[in-house]
């Protein structure tokens, strides 16, 4: 009986270690290290659900809405509600609505869309379908109306390129974004113009609300809201009446190009092409953006609610000329005459000509060392003595072979000042972004020996010359040849010119203000560079010439326009396998300039034809003149 | 002296049992199982609700159970422990039989495990009953053989115990087997098995127990759940969910809990299986463990009790059945508190009087009320 009671009693001590062991457990969980498990209690069943912050105004330079947001109304579903619900309401919606039940289930199982949050399934809903659901609460479980905010495009696709446009955030967008900016799958970002540049300012900073949820994610509470701070709207340089007119300049000059007969091909009867164009419009004085079209256009509000795929498919069809794509910043073109300013303080500074070097144009020019191979005038005109001036003003190419050869000879002769062509184009912005605040800019291009080496290396079949030769110098001089340059290079090029030699970065924004105007910010003007401007005084009145003297090749476009008020340089591209694009550019007034106004507009022939009847509209609604129509009349000479 | 000696005797043998019950043996039981319907009820009242059904479903059809259990206890208590041992052999074949016929079309397949009876409101489950019964016919079969157990009769002891293991094996339910298997060792043991008899055992339990492990005999999510354990943390979505949960919602109740009815992870059904096996979390968050430490003092109070009561028996018999409800007893507290609080592998043995569960709440009172019965019997 011993041995029992000894058995009994190590059954009792092994019961008690048990217990023990049981006590000292549950003392460490919820005692010693209670708050580690409590915190973990708060995460397993806290969650936050985003709430978008509006997003702020785009404003014109004199504060007139470009962009804002407006209500729409969305038919919202909850996810809380159970399978046999779900089946009853998206059956009824798909009904009511005039869509198919899988769209409105795809939408419901979008996983983009926060899972605490209510699901919209349609927006902009006509009043009769929401007053339907008013009425029908109860055969709409879970079925909510609510106001959303919408982007909306004011004037529709004006100024289209430079405000952009938003959408739903993709995935490569979500992984550029730093953690902190709080993006999630769905969320609106701005994807094109100024829409995508101002991001930070514009969307403002989402706030969330905190949830208490259960474990399959239903929510039990609201535990607290952070308040979203709203976006700061972005005042613009541009100024609508200016980008209206440089809009309806480009349109116009357009259709008419596309109704005029391109004489310069005498083998056939043919009309210009003209699929698009681009017009600019610089504050000289600060680089400010005062207008930016590009053509043809689009309209921003088509990607607010999502863009149709018929509606992308036609945006990118080749067919279409690409609405897109802002050619005003990333269209490239050869300069062609509108690039001899350049050429001219390139000649003065290398010292090849001076402001009054005098020359003999009889119609062509030839390199020293090839005596038989002729670079001629449009149509072999022969301007005689013709000064720097002069040269300008009838844009007498021979000037500027000459000048592109003589640097020429001296880059052969290992001379200083031989590449004096591409360094002050090069200063003068060619070559390398403007940096405008706008997204996808082309950079241009300068050709010289090592650009030329370099794609001969990398394409031999498409650039079978190696060497840097005398013609390509010398067709630069005229901005053909390789030389390319967008229309915003080449309005910042000729402010720099006009304002005495300062380079700036175009600007775009005036100010960024907070959304309940507490607070304003200015953005200064960006000086890049000062640039030389030898002979300055010389080149513009040259460019005067062009738009008032008889012989200039932009007179007729500029009849009864007040003397003193316009200095311009047509330019007339030629294209291998394209007609000619038309190039313009204006400074005004001529002495010290304020504004710039260039328009390039593809396969419309001459300068003077096309793109200077364009820029004339444009100087009309800078001064408030009345307006002449837009047509196209190809000149009796100078390109 | 020897007269009022006899009188005190005579007293005694003619008083009724019941004026020497011990209180606490009916008492602790009870007030358990009263805890047991407010968790219950905490547990399980968001999710009926959010169903469409009455909140208090299952506290009704626990509360049935309590009822039949009291019931139950009290007819144990009313017959002597000793005439108990006649029906011993009739109770074993029938829960035998029954532990036959729920394994044929009969029986409803919960959960993967082929365990129980559908009976209208109830569900019976033969493997409890086959704890109660395994009690009293081991008690009886070595109390009858006492100081004289040869390796024959360990072996003819390990028979009985090992029939109704097999056939609960293969519904399958490893928890409960676990529970058979330690009350027959600590039975053999206070019987008077050799001690290397017992070493035997021991090191053969624990070979089979690697064996299943090892060779396959469970279902993978078996192993997963058993060796989870062992790697909390890990692997908090997967099989170590159940653990890591349970031992947030334990914790999250801290010194004083989260409040009845108040608990967070209770209310979100963090916890899967929260008003059976993990009823404990609910007790460790909702009352914290000035809550939870009375709720399992409860238990080591019931099982000194009976521990007394296995000293003060009158029979070897009487006391090899407060041996066995003892072992089952600690076993079942320690392995399901243990498990909540993530010291033991996920099994699904239920927390007596806690959980829900009418089978277990039958069977854990029998078993009380054969320990009140040897202890009130314990002077005739």
């Amino acid at each position: 009986m011993t041995g029992t009671r000894f058995r009994i009693t190590v059954i009792g001590v092994v019961t008690l270690a048990l217990f023990s062991a049981l006590f000292a457990r549950l003392w460490y969980l919820q005692v010693a290290a209670g708050r580690d498990y409590a915190a973990a209690a708060v995460q397993n069943a806290v969650r936050d659900i985003p709430v978008p912050a509006p997003r702020g105004r785009i404003l014109d330079a004199q504060g007139r809405v470009l962009v804002d947001n407006r209500v729409a109304d969305v038919i919202t579903v909850s996810r809380r509600i159970s399978p046999a619900q779900r089946r009853l309401v998206v059956g009824r919606l798909a009904e009511l609505l005039g869509t198919d039940r899988r769209r409105i289930r795809a939408r419901l199982d979008d996983p983009r869309i926060s899972p605490y949050a209510p699901v919209p399934v349609a927006v902009d809903v006509p009043y009769e379908v929401l007053a339907y659901v008013a009425e029908h609460r109860a055969d709409f479980p879970g079925v909510e109306v609510r106001p959303v905010a919408m982007r909306r495009y004011v004037h529709g696709s004006l100024a289209a390129h430079v405000l952009g446009y938003v959408g739903e955030i993709n995935e490569a967008e979500l992984r550029a974004q730093p953690p902190r900016a709080r993006y999630t799958l769905g969320d609106t970002i701005g994807k094109a113009g100024v829409e995508q540049t101002f991001e930070s300012e514009l969307r403002g900073r989402p706030g969330r609300e905190r949830v208490e949820v259960d474990a399959r994610g239903r929510v039990l509470r609201t535990l607290g809201v952070e308040r979203p701070r709203p976006g700061r709207d972005v005042r613009l340089t541009i100024d609508l009446d200016v980008q209206r007119a440089a809009e309806e300049a480009l349109t116009q000059v357009l259709a008419s190009a596309r109704a005029t007969q391109d004489t310069s091909d005498r083998r056939r009867f043919r009309r210009f092409a003209a699929p698009g164009g681009s017009v600019v419009v610089l504050d000289a004085t600060s680089g400010a953006v005062v207008a930016l079209a590009s053509s043809p256009s689009y309209d921003p509000n088509l990607f607010t609610n999502g863009i149709p795929t018929p509606t992308w498919r036609w945006l990118n069809d080749p067919a279409n000329h690409y609405p897109l794509l802002d050619r005003a910043i990333a269209g490239q073109y050869a300069p062609a005459s509108t690039f001899k300013p350049i050429s001219a303080v390139a000649g003065i500074v290398a010292g090849v000509i001076t402001p009054y070097t005098t020359i003999r144009d009889r119609g062509r020019y030839s390199y020293p060392t090839d005596p038989d191979r002729f670079f001629t005038n449009d149509r072999g005109a022969a301007y005689g003595a013709v000064d720097l001036r002069r040269a300008l003003t009838v844009s007498s190419d021979v000037y500027f072979y000459a000048i592109g050869g003589d640097l020429y000879a001296r880059q052969r002769r290992g001379q200083p000042g031989g590449d004096a062509l591409q360094e002050v184009a090069r200063q003068y912005g060619f070559g390398e972004p403007t940096g405008v605040p706008l997204p996808n800019e082309a950079t241009g291009r300068v050709p010289d020996a090592v650009w030329k080496r370099r794609v001969h290396e990398q394409r031999p079949d498409a650039f079978p010359y190696p060497d840097w030769l005398p013609g390509d110098n010398i067709q630069s001089a005229i901005g053909q040849g390789d030389v390319l340059a967008t229309p915003l290079q080449l309005a910042n090029a000729y402010a720099a010119l006009g304002n005495g030699g300062t380079l700036h970065a175009p600007r775009l924004a005036e100010e960024i203000v907070e959304a309940d105007g507490s607070a304003r910010r200015a953005l200064p003007p960006i000086v890049r560079r000062q640039v030389p401007v030898p002979g300055r005084e010389v080149i513009l009145d040259g460019l005067r010439q062009a738009v008032e003297a008889r012989e200039g090749t932009a007179v007729r476009v500029f009849a009864g326009f007040p003397r003193g008020l316009v200095a311009g340089k047509t330019g007339t591209a030629q294209v291998a396998g394209k007609q000619n694009t038309s190039l313009f550019v204006a400074l005004s007034p001529a002495t010290e300039p304020r504004w710039v106004v260039a328009a390039v507009i593809e396969e419309a022939g001459y300068g003077a034809a096309a793109a200077a009847p364009a820029v004339r509209r444009v100087l009309e609604a800078l001064y408030g003149l009345p307006p002449t129509p837009v047509v196209v009349t190809p000149p009796p000479r100078g390109n | 002296m020897a007269a009022p000696v006899l009188t005190d005797r005579r007293a005694r043998l003619e008083a009724s049992p019941l004026r020497h019950l011990d209180p606490l043996l009916v008492c602790i039981p009870v007030a358990l199982s009263a805890t047991g319907l407010v968790m219950i009820y905490s547990s399980t009242r968001r999710r009926l609700a959010d169903a469409g059904l009455d909140p208090l479903t299952y506290v009704h059809r626990q509360a049935l159970a309590v009822a039949l259990g009291v019931a139950v206890m009290a007819a144990v208590m009313a017959v002597d422990y000793r005439r108990l041992r006649e029906f011993a052999l009739g109770a074993y074949l029938a829960v035998v039989a029954l532990l036959v016929a729920v394994l044929s079309p009969l029986g409803v397949s919960v959960k993967g495990a082929q365990a129980r009876f559908d009976l209208g409101p109830l569900q019976l489950q033969p493997a409890e009953f086959a704890k109660f019964v395994l009690v009293l016919v081991l008690a009886a079969y070595c109390g009858a053989h006492r100081g004289d157990l040869d390796a024959r009769r360990v072996v003819a002891a390990l028979g009985i115990a090992g029939v109704p293991m097999l056939l609960i094996q293969a519904q399958p339910d490893l928890g409960t087997n676990l529970i058979l298997g330690i009350m027959t060792i600590a039975v053999l043991a206070v019987a008077g098995a050799r001690a290397r008899h017992l070493v035997v055992l021991a090191l053969a339990g624990l070979t089979l127990a690697v064996a299943a492990v090892q060779l396959g005999v469970l279902e993978d999510y078996q192993v997963e759940r058993l060796t989870s354990f062992a790697q909390s943390g890990r692997d908090a979505q997967r099989s170590g969910y159940n653990q890591e949960q349970s031992k947030i919602a334990i914790g999250n109740g801290g010194l004083r809990g989260q409040g009845l009815f108040s608990g967070t992870q209770t209310n979100s059904a963090y916890v899967p299986e929260q008003h059976t096996d993990f009823i404990f979390t609910v007790v460790g968050e909702e009352l914290g463990f000035l809550g939870s430490a009375p709720v399992l003092a409860l238990f080591a109070l019931l099982a000194w009790r009976t521990w007394r009561v296995a000293l003060l028996a009158n029979d070897t018999y009487g006391t090899l059945c407060c041996i066995g409800v003892l072992a089952m007893l600690t076993f079942q507290v320690f392995q399901n508190v243990g498990m909540a609080m993530g010291i033991m592998p996920i099994t699904g043995i239920p927390l007596p009087w806690l959980s829900y569960g009418g089978s277990s709440v039958v069977a854990s009172f029998a078993c009380m009320g054969l320990v009140a019965n040897v202890h009130m019997r314990r002077f005739t």
